[in-house]
């Protein structure tokens, strides 16, 4: 930043005033939802539901892999 | 020569000021915190995952994988040259892409399957058609004044790239030149993730900042500090509203998009190898974490803690991905190998 002329500065003023202008959410909300979201999904993450990894890909079914 | 830089001690006063507002801003908005949320979460205790593969074929240090939409067929990159392309069900090699420069950072499937794509210290990235009679060159995309540390495509006709010269880029496959150029990290761009809506894209930079970026306009929304080194590794929760950054700082960071700050970081005091790499299983709950330390350390993202851990390389893991049936991890490493486990 200690190189930059002023139209790049100008641009950095301009940018950190589109960011401020964002609508922030109170994060006792959203997090909570991100929880949620998150604990939902869970029952079809088959790395967390031994069920959906019973058909494995990445095993081998028997001696021989047809190709 | 006295106004110009009065001029640029006001501008700078200006910005010191709009950060600070933007810190006063968070502040106000965070009445919550992950371990309130997550107290009632129930642990996801010690998850174990076995090597089901080793894939052998390349002959120098692997320094990216990309997995295919159809989550069997993935990518990888290795500066001895080649990009392999696998199917993770037989172990068996499919195509072999010879590569003009050996000098590869990164590299990326196309979700149609139809093309990848690779760069590295060359600073261009070719896309090359694997479905033609032998993998044919489509476009070098040359514009980037620094190497390329990460592509990603949209579809077979845009295709996003992230570079040293500290820009990020979209570019027009279909005329090999640049749509919309993203300007603001101050440090070389290492890592890109999209939005799960593709109306956004993330990227991490050795300015330590992530940033979320408007895809079409090409503005900055958001800018994500925290980090005290280099951010290498980034990607979204599916939900498209908080996202994990891995760094040099040995650290991984959750954050959340909606109250534009970080909610969780995920570190231990045994942990003194730099995060190379990361990816998050389907639903998000697990963070698959590459360290320098040769490990794939598994997190608790809910939690933040440690859960588990895919040991086997020899040497740095360099990259990670799940695909997107979410049904295995896959690591590649400086050791030369990928490794497949769930």
């Amino acid at each position: 930043m200690e190189e930059w002329d002023i139209p790049q500065m100008k641009r950095e003023v301009e940018s950190l005033q589109y960011q401020l202008a964002i609508n922030r959410e109170k994060s006792s909300i959203t997090v909570t939802e991100l929880v949620k979201w998150i604990e939902g999904c869970v029952c079809e993450d088959p790395f967390l539901n031994p069920e959906l990894m019973r058909a494995n890909p990445w095993v081998e079914k028997g001696k021989c892999v047809i190709l | 020569m006295a106004a110009e830089k009065a001029e640029m001690d006001a501008l700078k006063k200006e910005c010191d000021g709009l950060r600070a507002q933007i810190e006063a801003a968070r502040k106000a908005v965070n009445d919550g915190s992950m371990s309130a949320a997550a107290s009632g979460v129930a642990s996801v205790g010690r998850v174990q995952l076995k090597l089901r593969k080793t894939l052998k074929g390349h002959l120098a240090k692997i320094y990216a994988m990309h997995w295919s939409a159809d989550s069997r067929q993935m990518v990888s990159a290795s500066q001895d040259g080649k990009l392999l392309i696998w199917d993770c069900f037989t172990g068996n090699k499919l195509v072999a892409v010879p590569l003009k420069s050996a000098w590869v950072m990164s590299v990326a499937f196309a979700p149609s399957g139809n093309l990848v794509a690779s760069g590295g210290l060359d600073n261009i990235c070719t896309v090359y058609n694997i479905k033609a009679a032998s993998p044919k060159t489509l476009r070098e995309l040359d514009a980037h004044t620094g190497y390329l540390s990460c592509c990603r495509f949209l579809s077979d006709t845009e295709i996003l790239t992230a570079s040293g010269d500290t820009t990020c880029c979209l570019w027009d496959l279909e005329t090999g030149k640049q749509k919309v150029i993203f300007t603001n990290h101050i440090g070389d761009c290492m890592s890109l993730a999209l939005s799960p809506d593709m109306n956004t894209f993330i990227s991490g930079a050795c300015d330590s900042l992530a940033k979320l970026w408007d895809l079409r306009e090409g503005a900055c929304k958001q800018t994500f500090s925290g980090h005290t080194s280099d951010i290498n590794a980034i990607s979204f929760f599916q939900s498209g509203n908080a996202i994990i950054t891995g760094s040099d700082d040995c650290q991984c960071k959750m954050y959340d998009l909606r109250s534009d700050q970080e909610v969780i970081c995920y570190q231990d005091a045994s942990l003194n190898a730099g995060v190379t790499s990361l990816a998050l299983s389907s639903s998000g709950r697990l963070i698959f974490a590459g360290y320098d330390d040769f490990n794939c350390h598994i997190w608790d993202s809910l939690k933040g803690e440690k859960v588990g851990v895919l040991s086997g390389h020899d040497n740095r893991v360099s990259c990670t991905g799940v695909p997107d049936d979410g049904m295995g991890v896959c690591t590649g490493s400086w050791d030369s190998f990928l490794k497949l486990w769930n």
